[in-house]
């Protein structure tokens, strides 16, 4: 009984070494026997981690748009230099009073499935985000109604004039226009359709998204006849299959080899700053935090270029204000230089000694918990000792929710207009105000520059804001991250985005 | 016999009763809130009450676990919190994956413990048995996600022999699936390799100083016949028990091999879960576990009956 066994296990071993022998590694590119570039084939790609769901409306996860981003169109979306630009809509008119704006549709655009995307599928997707108040309802926070009076006319009727409409409908596919019978079905959590240069083909959970090309879309059609998104979580593993030629693209690169990378050509590794914001935050219905000298001692004490150092190996710039350079509201000031004698100062004038805070980090973005680290030993040298708490990303959110810190360490991901850098932070109304800041002149200048159209005078109104958050050490910011991605040399056409949205339309597998 | 397997089912669906109190009572206790982790930073009140109470999660407890109890008895066990899915669905889809990665790594780690552990009993204290001992030690010890990276690097990267991770249904591309598994299952079956090696060395130890064995020796029975029809035989009932156990304590899936193979098995999938606080697809996993594990066991005790004639079920 037990010798049969064991030939049997033997015949198992014996075929599985079999098929070992007989595969080759790397799935070869299906290439449809055609020449050049145009060869189409299946891009490869490797995503950190699996989107929670394919609902452009409901999710809010960075791994779902990094799908839907191929797969949905906004009225309007941001170019290179996040400028919004037609997509859906082929332009628009303001009203004298600012509170009409009226967008004309191009003409002929489907679905992947071929059915018409007219004006009442843009009020069916905006109606649905306002009414049942789902993740970017408070993107239209300003919008009274939205209307169809042709197949080609769409007229958003705001309550005050929104100088960032623009950006709040187009910014990111949370704001995509979706099909009703989809979303009515329930397929769109596992089988969105969008009108996008790509479509879903098939969902395998845990492993994989296939999209192939949307033979029906309105713009140029892409030269791939697909892409598949596999969810890898380990960064060493993702490069490793990027290096193996298993996957083409990966976003997933381990941050400590990004800068040897850099430099190789195979695979191609390029970064841009991203528009990411990483900073601390003091919560100030604690004592001693509400003293604004205590805030500023701390910023004085930090060196930002060590924090930036030891978390992001250099890929980052440092930044004393949430608005990276390559934008156009860019404010530049620096107030803190690292300053340990004026930091003990300040300390002082606060009467403030042997202080102990505690500082909140989680391991979902590990680069927290490097910083942690770094801003406890800085912290040291000026009387504070920190104490380190790291929780998992969940918790760390109900402690942050509850006010159940005197400080955390945090970045802001994926902004475009400065309403998006500075509301929801700093407004004593502020939906994400957790640190209790609340100054009222910081209150009027927000609510005025959400509603100033005048471009220049809006622009000062922020930089006004800018200096005075910094001033007050509401936040104190630290840097602004790269996006570092890369992709072997078999593919070209693709570039680097700071709003870090991956866009494949216009990418080509060669042989 | 088929009294005692109906009276053993009723008891494992009292038990899976339990569990679920105990999961959903558990998962009160855990901090973090389904809600805020969906919404992340775009954090709003209003969208924030309109999710829960579409979660249902505005329910009172008691109205929360009866509602799940209730649905769970017709066979539905409510619908992911992150993806809106039904979560038997999701589940059952993660079993292949877990179900090709538990028994490759079982029949990796009984082919190589079998012949080292017999061996290094029979050769107690020379050269095999040392080296056996040490296997044994390095397997135990050697974290298996450490071990996993080496054998990434090594078979994937430096011979370029297996793909690093991922994953293909045997149904699909049985090469592939091969392919695929091999490194993952080496890694677990290593572990479980170490275990049964020391395991069935010391049961191979004590056959072999039973009288009957010392009776063979004396009849002039040659030792290859004493090992292969009195000892080995005898041995191995109790491994059987551990094999048992070691493949239903993979078929919960291997968290964090898993996560590192990309593999979309239940371990990823509870790890996502657990991430999310998604309560309905964790409740779901744990049930799913929970049954193969009482499944495995009763299969071990009938089986029990069949190899040693001493034990009967009642």
């Amino acid at each position: 009984m037990s010798s049969t066994r064991f030939r049997m296990a033997g015949a198992t071993l014996a075929l599985m070494l079999g098929a070992l022998a007989g595969c080759t590694t790397g799935e070869g590119v299906d290439v449809d026997g055609a020449d050049g570039a145009s060869a189409g084939g299946v891009l490869n790609a490797a995503i950190g981690g699996e989107p929670d769901q394919l609902d452009p409306h409901k999710t809010s996860a960075y791994h779902s748009f990094q799908v839907l981003e191929n797969v949905y169109d906004t009225l309007v979306e941001p170019d290179t230099n996040l400028e919004m630009k037609p997509s859906l809509a082929t332009g628009w008119t303001t009203s004298d009073d600012q509170l009409t704006w009226t967008f004309t549709l191009r003409e002929g655009v489907t679905f992947s499935d071929g059915s018409p995307l007219t004006a009442e599928d843009v009020v069916y997707s905006y109606n649905r985000i306002i009414d049942e108040k789902l993740n970017n309802a408070y993107r239209f926070g300003t919008v009274k109604s939205v209307a169809a009076p042709d197949p080609t006319t769409v007229v958003v009727t705001l309550n005050a004039p929104t100088p960032n409409l623009l950006a709040n409908l187009g910014g990111f596919k949370g704001v995509a226009i979706v099909q009703k019978s989809n979303v009515e079905s329930g397929e769109v959590t596992t089988k969105p359709v969008g009108s996008g240069p790509f479509a879903v083909d098939s969902y395998t959970s845990g492993d994989s998204i296939r999209l192939v090309r949307n033979d029906n879309y309105w713009g140029e059609k892409p030269k791939l006849d697909g892409v598949t998104f596999t969810f890898v979580s380990d960064p060493t593993v993702a490069l490793q299959n990027l290096q193996g030629g298993e996957v083409q693209w990966t976003d997933n690169l381990p941050p400590q080899q990004v800068a040897a990378l850099l430099d190789g050509d195979d695979p191609t590794v390029q970064s841009v700053p991203s528009t990411d914001y990483w900073y601390l935050a003091l919560n100030q219905a604690r004592e001693p935090y509400d003293d604004v000298n205590v805030r500023r001692a701390i910023a004085f004490a930090l060196d930002r270029e060590a924090i930036t150092k030891a978390a992001k190996f250099g890929l980052a710039t440092v930044n004393q204000t949430a608005i990276p350079q390559n934008s156009a509201f860019y404010y530049e000031y620096a107030p803190f230089s690292h300053d340990v004698n004026q930091a003990r100062q300040l300390l002082d004038q606060a009467g403030v000694s042997d202080l102990s805070m505690d500082l909140m980090v989680t391991s979902e973005y590990p680069e927290t918990v490097t910083a942690a680290q770094v801003i406890a030993s800085q912290l040291e040298a000026i009387g504070v000792t920190v104490e380190i708490r790291t929780l998992d990303f969940a918790q760390w959110l109900d402690e942050q929710g509850a006010g159940n810190f005197d400080s955390f360490m945090l970045g802001w991901l994926g902004n475009i207009d400065p309403d998006e850098f500075y509301y929801a932070q700093h407004h004593s109304g502020g939906t994400f105000n957790f640190h209790k800041y609340a100054n009222p002149t910081v209150d009027r200048l927000l609510d005025q520059a959400r509603t100033e159209t005048d471009q220049a005078a809006r622009k000062q109104q922020y930089d006004q804001v800018a200096k005075q958050i910094v001033d007050d050490a509401s936040y104190i910011y630290l840097y602004n991250p790269d996006v570092a991605q890369g992709w072997s040399k078999q593919v070209t056409g693709y570039e680097v985005r700071t709003d870090r949205a991956i866009r494949f339309r216009d990418v080509a597998l060669a042989k | 016999m088929a009294r005692f397997v109906i009276r053993r089912l009723l008891q494992s669906a009292v038990v899976l009763l339990g569990v679920t109190l105990v999961v959903f009572l558990l998962l009160q206790l855990v901090p973090g809130d389904p809600v805020r982790v969906a919404l992340g930073t775009r954090f709003d009140p209003q969208t924030y009450e309109a999710l829960r109470a579409r979660a249902g999660l505005d329910q009172p407890l008691v109205v929360q676990y009866f509602n799940y109890l209730g649905r769970a008895l017709t066979g539905d066990l409510g619908v992911s919190f992150r993806s809106g899915r039904p979560v038997t669905a999701i589940v059952l889809e993660r079993l292949p994956a877990t179900l090709s990665l538990a028994f490759t790594a079982v029949v990796f780690a009984t082919v190589v413990a079998f012949p080292l552990g017999i061996l290094s009993a029979i050769r107690s204290g020379s050269w095999i048995d040392h080296a056996a001992r040490v296997f044994s030690q390095f397997g135990v010890s050697v974290p298996d996600f450490w071990m996993g990276i080496m054998g990434i690097l090594l078979f994937a990267g430096v011979l370029g022999w297996l793909p690093p991770s991922g994953y293909v249904a045997l149904t699909e591309d049985p090469a592939g699936w091969a392919s695929h598994v091999a490194l993952p299952a080496a890694t677990v079956g290593l572990v479980t390799a170490s275990i049964l090696t020391r395991f069935i060395r010391s049961s191979m130890l004590e056959v072999l100083s039973e009288d009957y064995v010392r009776t063979a020796e004396a009849k002039g029975l040659r030792t290859r016949v004493v090992v292969l029809r009195h000892v080995l035989r005898n041995a191995l009932i109790p491994v059987v028990t551990v094999v048992a156990v070691q493949l239903a304590s993979l078929l919960g899936g291997v968290i964090v091999i898993e996560v590192l193979f990309a593999w979309p098995g239940i371990g990823r999938l509870t790890y996502d879960a657990v991430q999310a606080r998604d309560y309905p697809v964790l409740q779901g996993a744990v049930l799913l576990v929970a049954a193969l594990f009482l499944l495995v066991n009763l299969l071990v005790d009938i089986l029990y009956a069949r190899l040693d004639p001493r034990i009967t079920v009642r």
